[in-house]
C-alpha cells in the first residue's frame, strides 16, 4: 500500500498541470457550497442573536418581517410610523413589564440614527449580553435633566472607531437615508458623550439619541418641506426660544420594543396589543418574524447549494474524464508496473488514490479560498446586512458536504479504474507502442 | 517431484497459438517447443524473423501468455497451471524484465525505478540485504558494473539518453538478484556502440548475479556471446 501511495504521488505530481485545472474546479465548487452554508449559518446566528432580551416589537400593522427588518437591523424601508400615544396604552396594558420606544429614519454617514430613551441600554440584549460602555455614559433624558441635554449622542463601538471619534466630539446628522441630495442638520450638532463596548449586534453601528433630540433636529422641517421659504424659515426658530422639554415631545414613534414579565404572557399581550381600538397596530416575535424570513429566503440558498452541487458533480466528472484519458497514453506505465511485479490490483489502488489526491487537494484549496474570501468580505457584509461572518466556523453540514465530495471523488475514479485493470490485464507486459 | 529442480526454467512439448479471428485464417503464430531447458546462471539467445514467436515465448515465460498444451516451469512454478495471483507473484519475485525501450517510469529517479523490484518483492528485498547488505547497496553496485556514472542516479528517468535508460532497465532487471530475466529486443533502440557495450555489460552483471538470461533478438550477430542459442522458426 505505502508503495502505491508513493508511486501515485509521483505520477500525478508529474502531470500535474493537467491535474491542477480539476483540482481548481474542484475547489471552485467546494468554495461555492462552503459560502452559502457559512453565510447562511451565520446570518442566522447573528440576526437571531441579535434581538435577545426583546419579548416583543410593536409598529403599525404590516409586514411583520419589514418591520423587524427594519427596526433592529436597520434593512429595508421605513414602515409607517405610529402615534406616541400607543407607547402609554402599550405601557399601561397587563404583563407588560416595560416598552422602549425607537424613532428611526435618519442617518449618520449612512449609519442608522436611533432616537430612543436611556432604558434602551438597559433593556437590550446582544448574544445574550447586557450593553456596557467603554467611554463616558448614556445622554441624558431630557425629561428630568432639561434642554442641555437635548443633543447629546451615544456612539456605537464601530461607528466611533470607523471615524475616530472621540468624546465631546462634535457631530452633524443627516435628514433621510444620506446620498447626495441630503440635508444635513447643521443647525443641531450633538455632542458624544458616550461610547459603547463592542456587541456584535446592529447597535455597534448606531448613533443612538434622546427622542427629543431626534425631534429638536426636525423642528420646522416638515414646514419646510411643502412650504419653501417660509419653511426654511421655521428652521431659524432658536431652540433657545422653547419654553420647556415638553414642546419636544415626540409626535410619532417607529416602533416599540416590548418587555414582559414572563415570556408565557407572549400571545395574550400579543392579542391586546392587537386589539387596541384607536390605532391599526401589530405585534411581532423576532423569532417568529426571523423564522418567516428565513423560510423565504431558503429558496434562494437551496438554489445557490443546487448550483453547487452541480458544480461539483461536474468537476468529480471532470476528474474521472481526465483519469479515462489518461490511461490510454499510461499503458506503458502500467505495463512496466506489471514488469516489476506489480499485480493488476494495485492499479485500481492507485487510480484511485490518484482521485483521492485530486479530491484533497481541490477541497483544501477551495477550504482555504473560501475563508479567504468571508474574511475579506466580513467588514463589508456587516456594514451592509449586519451579518457578522465568523471566519473558520465552518458549519456542520458543510463538513458533511465535504465528505461527500470527498466519496463522489472515489466513485469516480471507478470507471477509470476498472478499465486499467481490463488494460493491463488484457496487454501484460507488451502494450502497444503509443 | 518437481521436474524443474535442476533447472531455472524447463519447458516441455509447449504449444501455444493466437485463436484466429475467424475460423478461415490460419493462427497468425504458432509455438511448439518440445523441450527446452535453462540452468541456473546460464544464458540463451532467442533468435528469428519477426513474427516467428520470439515475444510469444517471452510471453509465455513472464506468464503472462499460458501454453494451450504442454508444461512451463518458472523458478519451480508451472505456469501452465498457476493462477493469475501465482504468476504475478513469480514475476514480482524471480523475474526481470528489460523492454525495446519504455523501460523507466519517467516520474521516478534512476535509482528509485532500479529499486523498484525490492518494493514489490520481499523476497527480493531479503535477498538484496543477505548479498549486498541492503537494496540500496545493491543498486547503487549494479549501477556501477553497468558503467552509470554516480552522478546520474538522481536525475529523473526521462532525462537519460536511450542508452542509459536500457542500462537502468538492466539493472532493475537485476535488482533483488532475480533467478531469470528476460529481455526483449534490448539493443535494437541502441547505436552501434551502444548495442555492443550493453550486451558485455548485461552478460558480465548477469554472470556475476547468477540469474539466468534469456534474451530474444532478430540481431544473429549477438548469438555468439550466449551459451544457447534457439532459433525458432527452425523448431
Amino acid at each position: 500500500m505505502r508503495i502505491w501511495l508513493s508511486l501515485a504521488m509521483a505520477s500525478a505530481w508529474s502531470r500535474r498541470s493537467a491535474l491542477l485545472v480539476v483540482v481548481l474546479s474542484v475547489s471552485i465548487s467546494v468554495a461555492l457550497i462552503l459560502s452559502v452554508m457559512q453565510i447562511r449559518a451565520d446570518a442566522r446566528s447573528s440576526f437571531s442573536e441579535a434581538v435577545s432580551g426583546v419579548d416583543l416589537i410593536v409598529g403599525p400593522r404590516g409586514s411583520p418581517t419589514e418591520l423587524l427588518m427594519y427596526t433592529v437591523f436597520q434593512l429595508g424601508r421605513a414602515t409607517r410610523n405610529m402615534p406616541a400615544e400607543t407607547e402609554q396604552a402599550i405601557s399601561g396594558l397587563r404583563g407588560v413589564q416595560w416598552v422602549v420606544p425607537m424613532q428611526l429614519g435618519d442617518t449618520y454617514r449612512n449609519h442608522a440614527v436611533w432616537g430612543s430613551r436611556p432604558e434602551l441600554f438597559e433593556r437590550l440584549r446582544v448574544r445574550g449580553q447586557p450593553i456596557s460602555f467603554a467611554q463616558g455614559r448614556s445622554f441624558a433624558d431630557p425629561r428630568s435633566s432639561g434642554l442641555q441635554s437635548v443633543f447629546e449622542l451615544v456612539l456605537g463601538a464601530e461607528l466611533a472607531d470607523r471615524f475616530g471619534h472621540q468624546l465631546q466630539d462634535s457631530i452633524v446628522l443627516t435628514h433621510g437615508a444620506g446620498g447626495p441630495l441630503a440635508q444635513n442638520h447643521e443647525q443641531t450638532p450633538f455632542r458624544v458623550v458616550g461610547i459603547l463596548a463592542p456587541t456584535g449586534g446592529p447597535i455597534d453601528r448606531a448613533a443612538v439619541i434622546s427622542l427629543e433630540g431626534f425631534e429638536a433636529m426636525h423642528l420646522g422641517w416638515g414646514l419646510g418641506e411643502f412650504q419653501g421659504l417660509r419653511g426654511a424659515l421655521a428652521l431659524l426658530k432658536p431652540l433657545e426660544q422653547l419654553g420647556s422639554v415638553d414642546e419636544l415631545k415626540p409626535r410619532e414613534l417607529t416602533s416599540l420594543l416590548v418587555g414582559l414579565e414572563s415570556r408565557g404572557q407572549v400571545f395574550a399581550v400579543r392579542r391586546a396589543i392587537e386589539s387596541i381600538p384607536t390605532t391599526p397596530l401589530m405585534a411581532v416575535l423576532p423569532g417568529v418574524a426571523l423564522d418567516d424570513l428565513w423560510r423565504a429566503l431558503a429558496v434562494g440558498e437551496n438554489s445557490l447549494l443546487v448550483v453547487g452541487g452541480l458544480v461539483a458533480l461536474a468537476s468529480v466528472l471532470s476528474i474521472s474524464a481526465v483519469l479515462l484519458v489518461s490511461i490510454a497514453s499510461r499503458r506503458r506505465e502500467f505495463a512496466v508496473l506489471r514488469a516489476v511485479g506489480a499485480r493488476p490490483r494495485g492499479l485500481l489502488v492507485m487510480l484511485a488514490l490518484e482521485s483521492a489526491f485530486i479530491a484533497i487537494a481541490g477541497i483544501v484549496l477551495g477550504l482555504c479560498a473560501q475563508q479567504l474570501l468571508i474574511y475579506a468580505s466580513a467588514d463589508s457584509l456587516r456594514t451592509m446586512m449586519g451579518i457578522s461572518l465568523r471566519p473558520l466556523s465552518i458549519p456542520g453540514e458543510g463538513w458533511l458536504a465535504l465528505a461527500a465530495v470527498m466519496l463522489m471523488a472515489s466513485m469516480a475514479s471507478l470507471l477509470p479504474a476498472v478499465r486499467a485493470y481490463r488494460m493491463s490485464l488484457q496487454d501484460g507486459l507488451n502494450p502497444p507502442y503509443v | 517431484m518437481n521436474p524443474s529442480s535442476s533447472f531455472v526454467c524447463l519447458l516441455t512439448h509447449v504449444r501455444f497459438e493466437w485463436t484466429p479471428l475467424d475460423a478461415d485464417s490460419p493462427s497468425p503464430s504458432l509455438i511448439a517447443i518440445d523441450e527446452l531447458s535453462l540452468a541456473a546462471g546460464s544464458s540463451l539467445f532467442v533468435g528469428g524473423a519477426s513474427g516467428s514467436g520470439k515475444s510469444t515465448l517471452l510471453g509465455l515465460l513472464s506468464g503472462v501468455l499460458q501454453p494451450r498444451l504442454g508444461d512451463v516451469w518458472v523458478a519451480g512454478l508451472n505456469l501452465a497451471q498457476a493462477s493469475a495471483a501465482q504468476r504475478d507473484r513469480l514475476r514480482a519475485d524471480h523475474l526481470g524484465v528489460i523492454f525495446q525501450q519504455f523501460n523507466l517510469l519517467p516520474y521516478l529517479s534512476v535509482i528509485e525505478n532500479v529499486l523498484l523490484p525490492t518494493r514489490f518483492s520481499s523476497l527480493r528485498l531479503a535477498q538484496s540485504r543477505d548479498r549486498f547488505g541492503g537494496p540500496r547497496a545493491q543498486a547503487e553496485h549494479l549501477l556501477r558494473s553497468l558503467g552509470l556514472d554516480a552522478s546520474l542516479w538522481a536525475r529523473m528517468a526521462h532525462q537519460l539518453s536511450l542508452g542509459q535508460q536500457q542500462r537502468v532497465a538492466a539493472c532493475r532487471a537485476l535488482m533483488g538478484s532475480p533467478q531469470l530475466v528476460i529481455a526483449d529486443e534490448p539493443t535494437s533502440a541502441l547505436d552501434e556502440d551502444n548495442r555492443q557495450s550493453f550486451l558485455e555489460l548485461l552478460l558480465r552483471a548477469q554472470r556475476e548475479q547468477g540469474a539466468a538470461l534469456v534474451l530474444v533478438s532478430h540481431d544473429r550477430r549477438m548469438a555468439s556471446s550466449f551459451e544457447q542459442v534457439l532459433d525458432l522458426g527452425k523448431v
